[in-house]
């Protein structure tokens, strides 16, 4: 395990596939399309590749979407929850007073309310957040992030795709099937990293390199030695994959160029502090800094272990239980903060043009209030935040209905996501075709 | 005159303390929910200890030094609450998956209650201890609805109170044990309520657009503590016990919450963001 910096400061139900796509092909262009800041489906007939690096936001355990960005003021008790609405910088537009921050910035990302899945679980419904694609049958599709790793190859010094998270994101000890290459290998899934709250960096792949410590060594053969100490007795396939895993790790350890995206003490204290003291917090700033370093893909998850009533359990923002507690007293004023400050950086430091941020999670809650005061899942409506890449910003996209549960204008699905990330990284019809990955995607044409 | 009286409104509903907070912990680390303990000999709070873990902790008044409630705590604890008379002390403690007991403790027999919640989610929050022990508060959610229920000290003699209409929470006893102030979502938003110790004469004490909460008697039952979001963010506000009268007391561009009465009725002690950290502060409410 590599630990680098510290903190200067002293411091479940769902909706079925058959519905799901009756209920895509039901919903006319445009329906409902009022209010100011709302924009139209038009074809779009060439995207212009800007993106080089995605930085995908993934909200694990999927955060209720009445609770912050499609606040429901007029519905009745059982569905509106008990927060207060607050205007944001887009005319017209209101966020629970949860997210003051996020709202001050609306002007900064385009906010999609019209989102739908067809997974009602976790592992099931991240699997197809993450990929487009359900995860059986098998194999499984691969997750964005390993396309446009296969896509740009592994030039740099630092690998094409990281997971910034302290482990697999999973649930309930079941992993998202999707997290990596899925069916194109084993070698485009993504190299793990992890912060602290105190940032502290954390890269699991070297835990295996026992007394390695990289900030001193000095000598490559002195390295490779010990690499040749490490047991060789994986099975061939396994073998393959660690060897992989340790060129990329090898490389981080001997640049110090390429180590230096890990090092957040080579931040300033105020920086970090407008991250926040929390996991999240340091997280976000370490994938800014991944962003300065070019690295193409960038999957920064909120969980895992974000929250402590049920230690071993990665429940992010599953609030079965306590959902309007956890969300004002932790989750918000965490993402709220951190979320803020990456863009801000973002914006500040001339990287947006040449970044998008996908911001989502793999489904939305329930509406209605269930018998436990708090909200379950639903994948059939949910919101996300883009930014970055050429997009225009300020704006939303889609609507859903008076009380949160449907969209009523076009669907868009995780396969656009995944295939509007890829067109705006340069990965066309022909490269995916090439691939055979995001089958029968379409771009999210109100976007561009 | 119009000036002058504008201004003078302004002083009014400010009312700033002028008096700096003093900082009681240094970590930066997210805390809970502090409670006085034994008069002012300790301070009880929740420590977000690692990503992985809350756990109660007590911090000496006098030293300030910090320990750990219960060591060999195998999971979650928090919500504390103690009895006046420090007879009875009672937590939330985390048991499996989204399961939340309520363990009641008689801390001079080490006797132990442990209510366990509903299968599946479910879990307590929030107790309240009364003053003359005699019986204690949470909030449980079931039925759609999230209501205030009483039960004597042995756990038996659960009776709502508050009629299961919307979320009701965060319940505090008043010093002479005749009132009630609670949380309630009965109207819309959180907003602050009282009622009698038995449910009755439920009568609502403030009105915003946003968010009032955590609402706390002050020791002489003639003032409540309560967050606000009425100003923008979390704030700490004052008000008279029949709700009127309410002024700001923490004014900063981060978080102020948890507020608890110290029992001399002339300070706070709260949780504040500074700098993106969270720290236990002490708030003098008079120079």
């Amino acid at each position: 395990m590599l630990n680098i910096g510290s903190f200067k400061t002293k411091t479940c139900s769902g909706i079925g596939r058959r519905s799901f796509l009756q209920m895509s092909g039901a919903i006319p262009f445009g329906l409902g399309m009022s209010g100011l800041g709302m924009v139209t489906a038009d074809e779009v007939d060439h995207v212009v590749a800007k993106a080089k690096s995605i930085v995908f936001v993934f909200l694990w355990g999927a955060p209720s979407h009445l609770d912050t960005c499609d606040p429901k003021p007029n519905s009745n008790s059982d569905y509106r929850g008990p927060f207060g609405v607050i205007p944001t910088r887009t005319p017209g537009v209101h966020f629970t007073e949860l997210l003051p921050k996020l709202a001050q910035r609306s002007d900064k990302y385009t906010l999609i309310r019209s989102h739908i899945q067809s997974a009602p679980g976790h592992p099931d419904g991240g699997t197809v957040a993450l990929s487009g694609f359900e995860e059986n049958p098998k194999p499984v599709k691969p997750n964005f992030g390993s396309i446009i790793a296969r896509h740009r190859g592994f030039r740099g010094k630092l690998p094409p795709f990281f997971s910034i998270a302290n482990g697999v994101v999973m649930d309930g000890g079941r992993r998202i099937e999707a997290y990596g290459g899925g069916e194109m290998g084993a070698v485009y899934d993504p190299f793990m990293v992890g912060a602290s709250e105190t940032g502290k960096v954390n890269i699991p792949a070297l835990a295996l390199m026992d007394d390695v410590n990289p900030l001193r060594i000095t000598d490559r053969r002195q390295l490779l030695q010990q690499l040749d100490s490490v047991p060789r007795t994986l099975e061939k396939s396994k073998f393959r994959d660690w060897n992989r895993t340790y060129q990329q790790a090898y490389g981080l350890i001997t640049d110090p160029t390429a180590r230096q995206a890990f090092d957040l003490t080579q931040e300033s204290v105020k920086t970090r502090q407008r991250y926040g003291q929390s996991v999240f917090g340091q997280s976000a700033l370490l994938a800014r800094r991944l962003v300065e370093a070019e690295v193409p893909y960038i999957q920064l998850n909120y969980s895992r272990h974000v929250e402590a009533i049920t230690p071993g359990y990665e429940f992010g923002w599953d609030t079965h239980l306590y959902n309007f507690s956890l969300l004002q007293d932790q989750h918000c004023p965490i993402f709220d903060r951190a979320f803020s400050a990456f863009l801000d950086d973002i914006y500040a430091r001339g990287l947006i043009d040449d970044t998008l941020i996908v911001c989502m999670g793999e489904f939305g809650r329930t509406p209605k209030i269930n018998v436990r005061a708090a909200r379950d899942h639903w994948p059939q409506c949910y919101f996300s935040m883009w930014a970055g890449a050429g997009l225009q910003t300020g704006r939303v996209i889609g609507e859903s209905d008076k009380n949160g549960e449907h969209p009523i204008t076009r669907p868009i699905t995780p396969l656009m996501v995944g295939t509007t990330i890829a067109e705006l990284a340069g990965v066309d019809s022909q490269a995916r075709a090439e691939m055979r990955v995001l089958d029968g995607g379409r771009v999210i044409n109100e976007l561009l | 005159m119009n000036c002058f009286k504008a201004l003078l409104l302004l002083l009014l509903c400010t009312s700033l303390p002028a008096v700096e907070p003093v900082k009681l912990t240094d970590d930066g680390r997210m805390k809970f929910t502090p409670v006085f303990v034994d008069g002012d000999t300790r301070l009880t709070f929740v420590d977000f200890e690692n990503p992985k873990v809350f756990r109660l902790k007590s911090m000496d008044w006098k030293t300030r030094e910090v320990k750990v409630v219960h060591e060999a705590a195998p999971a979650p604890e928090f919500d504390p609450a103690y009895s006046i008379d420090g007879n009875y002390f009672s937590f939330l403690r985390t048991t499996g998956g989204l399961q939340v007991s309520l363990v009641i403790r008689n801390r001079k027999s080490n006797e132990e209650v442990v209510i366990a919640p509903e299968p599946g989610f479910s879990g307590y929050r929030t107790p309240a201890i009364a003053p003359d022990s005699s019986q204690m508060l949470f909030s449980f959610a079931n039925n759609f609805g999230q209501d205030i229920f009483r039960i004597d000290m042995k756990g038996e003699g659960r009776t709502a109170l508050t009629g299961t209409k919307g979320i009701n929470i965060w319940p505090s006893y008043s010093p002479d044990g005749k009132k009630i102030v609670f949380t309630s979502t009965r109207d819309g938003n959180y907003e602050l309520y009282e009622m009698k110790p038995d449910g009755s004469e439920i009568k609502r004490l403030t009105d915003s657009p946003y968010q009032d909460i955590r609402g706390q008697y002050s020791p002489d039952g003639k003032q409540i503590a309560f967050v606000s979001h009425r100003d923008g963010n979390a704030e700490i506000y004052l008000c008279n016990a029949d709700g009127t009268s309410v002024r700001r007391v923490t004014n900063h561009e981060e978080r102020d919450d948890y507020p608890t009465w110290h029992p001399d009725g002339n300070h706070l002690v709260y949780v504040a963001e500074r700098d993106g950290s969270h720290d236990l502060y002490l708030l003098p409410l008079k120079d």
